[in-house]
């Protein structure tokens, strides 16, 4: 068997799992915070004010990443849970419910931030505009798979459920992407394409890039921790989450001493 | 700065929720632990046979 292969149905082994989200999930974090440290700094020291909004144009650097990670994550959730369906996979169960509590995260700050935004830039904290109100239903979605699969005691049964809100739930994606395009909007429209010309200066530009990169490790990270602990949830009682418990207590122990 | 308390007031909801999104499986991670932890320690003690039950078998 390819060692690759090998990897990937070993990788479905709760145990196995375990050792692998425990070891790679704080190397994520940190690269996530080396690299948004630098987007950060950028943002918010070097990028010069824009000409027509001001510095409040620097709440950019974080709503514009917070956004499309509140869409991916989304689609990431989805595609876990259709595998998750289709193949009966219990790793991919735990990824898709692991995915919704960071998604939300992201979803409540690009709400948030485009609200503080919005104040001083439109002379409100809310409109009940299209692409704003889609990213909301967005987040009672997110909510609505948490909710579920928290109120259904088997964790299977659980995941299923919530997994086909998931997947149901993903007609939203093309709606929020081209609400700008299909309706009158007060969001403007497309201005950073990644593979396309930009209608933002260049110099602008790379704290952005950053960021969209740092909060893509970042969710590595959460998302890895966050199954890690439904994992453990899950396989409460068998002999090597004990062992996994004895040794951790051994280590701040001995970290004590 | 122009603008400066709404920039501030962004960078912080954007701080406190990564936060929250880094703490919180952490919390639950030691909590399923702890659990398990104890779960087995309640296990031992059942298993060792204590006084009554000693005297019930002689």
């Amino acid at each position: 068997m390819h060692p690759l292969v090998r990897w990937f149905h070993q990788l479905g082994s709760p145990p196995y799992f375990d050792r692998f989200a425990a070891r790679w999930a704080p190397v994520s974090y940190v690269l996530a915070v080396l690299v948004m440290a630098y987007g950060l700094w950028a943002a918010l020291f070097q990028v010069p004010a824009d000409y027509q909004q001001g510095d409040s144009f620097r709440i950019l650097y974080i709503h514009v990443p917070s956004a499309w990670m509140s869409l991916f994550v989304f689609g990431l959730m989805a595609f876990y849970a259709a595998i998750a369906l289709v193949w009966r996979i219990k790793l991919c169960e735990i990824l898709a419910m692991a995915c919704a509590a960071p998604g939300a995260a992201f979803t409540l700050i690009t709400l948030a931030t485009g609200s503080i935004w919005g104040k001083p830039m439109w002379g409100t904290w809310w409109d009940w505009d299209p692409r704003l109100t889609t990213e909301l239903i967005l987040l009672f979605l997110y909510l609505g798979v948490i909710g579920l699969y928290n109120a259904i005691e088997d964790r299977r049964a659980a995941a299923r459920a919530a997994g086909l809100l998931a997947i149901v739930g993903v007609a939203l994606l093309p709606v929020i992407r081209y609400s700008v395009v299909w309706w009158n909007s007060l969001h403007q429209g497309q201005t950073i394409s990644l593979f396309g010309q930009s209608h933002m200066d260049a110099s602008m530009l790379p704290p952005l890039f950053a960021m969209i990169v740092a909060t893509k490790l970042w969710f590595v990270g959460s998302l890895l921790t966050r199954a890690r602990a439904d994992n453990l949830r899950r396989e409460a009682g068998k002999d090597w989450v004990l062992r996994q418990a004895q040794g951790t207590l051994t280590q701040v122990k001995e970290a004590a001493r | 700065m122009s603008y400066q308390n709404y920039v501030v007031a962004a960078y912080a909801v954007f701080a406190v929720v990564l936060l929250w999104d880094f703490v919180a499986p952490r919390v639950e991670i030691r909590r399923q632990l702890r659990a398990a932890k104890l779960r087995a320690t309640r296990a031992a003690a059942r298993a060792v046979p204590d006084e009554l039950s000693r005297q019930a078998v002689e």
